[in-house]
């Protein structure tokens, strides 16, 4: 189970990465951003990613994943500030699996993760 | 500034560190803010800008405070400001100014955030927009205080501001 972890946030991928490991999620890669998300894409079983970030934000990420046949299914998980109703039912419509609204503590992390990959 | 603006805010510092710290940073006595001069060491500043509201809101914290909040919250033992404790700061500010945003969405006040700027150093400044009055809430977290200023305006038929809210080196 290889994981990509999306944040423009250092500490938040950190945090994030911490949460998976812990109940042995091991096999996780990090990007900054959108753009370098899509170079990192191979063999990735789960996306989690932020929405507000330089370079491409979270939700054009999703599009462009969404725009590959190849990548139709691949789930996502977006974990971010943005918990307006709007934002929500935005990116739900353009592909997001599930949605998590910052801050959160890892136990919720984990059953978000374990939620969308049917576990 | 009308309290309805302020507290979707306030809300937002307690409920971000009661949930990635354990521990609910509390809000003490508001006050007016007259002067440009940071009160802490590090500062995270976000601006807000849409075609309801704009201005910008900042943490300010001396360096003890912010090593103790990063401590807490990555599980280390840091003893100086490094890039990592920068980095939880600004993502501290995005959180508090992210999260404020359902609130205030729920008054017809949406906007958007910034990537946060954080600055590092005693007597750094942080210039909000000119014109609005600054709301220093100070708030309590163990034995540690930091502040958050808030500095915003709802438009009524203003043209846009030119650039955001900006800190520098005292």
């Amino acid at each position: 189970m290889k994981i990509l972890v999306v944040d423009d946030s250092a500490i938040m991928r950190r945090i994030i990465c911490n949460s998976l490991k812990s109940v042995g999620f091991n096999d996780i890669v990090e990007a900054g951003n959108g753009a370098e998300a899509i170079e990192n894409l191979s063999g990735v079983n789960l996306v989690l990613t932020d929405w507000n970030m330089p370079v491409m934000d979270g939700l054009t990420l999703v599009k462009e994943i969404r725009k590959r046949a190849e990548l139709a299914t691949l789930p996502i998980i977006m974990v971010t500030t943005e918990g307006a109703k709007t934002e929500v039912i935005e990116a739900l419509k353009n592909g997001v699996n599930n949605y998590m609204v910052k801050p959160f503590t890892p136990e919720v992390l984990v059953e978000k993760v374990k939620a969308t990959l049917g576990k | 500034m009308d309290v309805r603006y302020i507290n979707p805010f306030v809300k937002s510092v307690s409920n971000a560190t009661l949930t990635m710290l354990g521990i609910e940073a509390l809000p003490l006595q508001p006050l007016v803010k007259n002067e440009t001069r940071a009160s802490g060491d590090i500062s995270g500043i976000i601006g807000i800008a849409s075609a309801a509201i704009y201005g910008s809101v900042a943490l300010s914290m001396p360096s003890e405070t912010a090593l103790a909040l990063y401590n807490k919250m990555m599980g280390d033992s840091q003893t100086e400001i490094n890039g990592d404790v920068r980095d939880m700061i600004g993502e501290l500010a995005n959180i508090v100014a992210g999260s404020s945003k359902k609130e205030m969405a729920e008054q017809n006040l949406s906007f958007d955030i910034s990537i946060p700027t954080v600055v590092v150093g005693k007597n750094h400044v942080i210039s909000h927009m000119g014109g609005i009055p600054v709301v220093v809430i100070p708030f309590k977290f163990g034995e540690h205080r930091f502040e958050m200023e808030i500095s915003i305006k709802v438009r009524n038929e203003e043209k846009a501001p030119v650039g955001m809210a900006h800190a520098h080196a005292g």
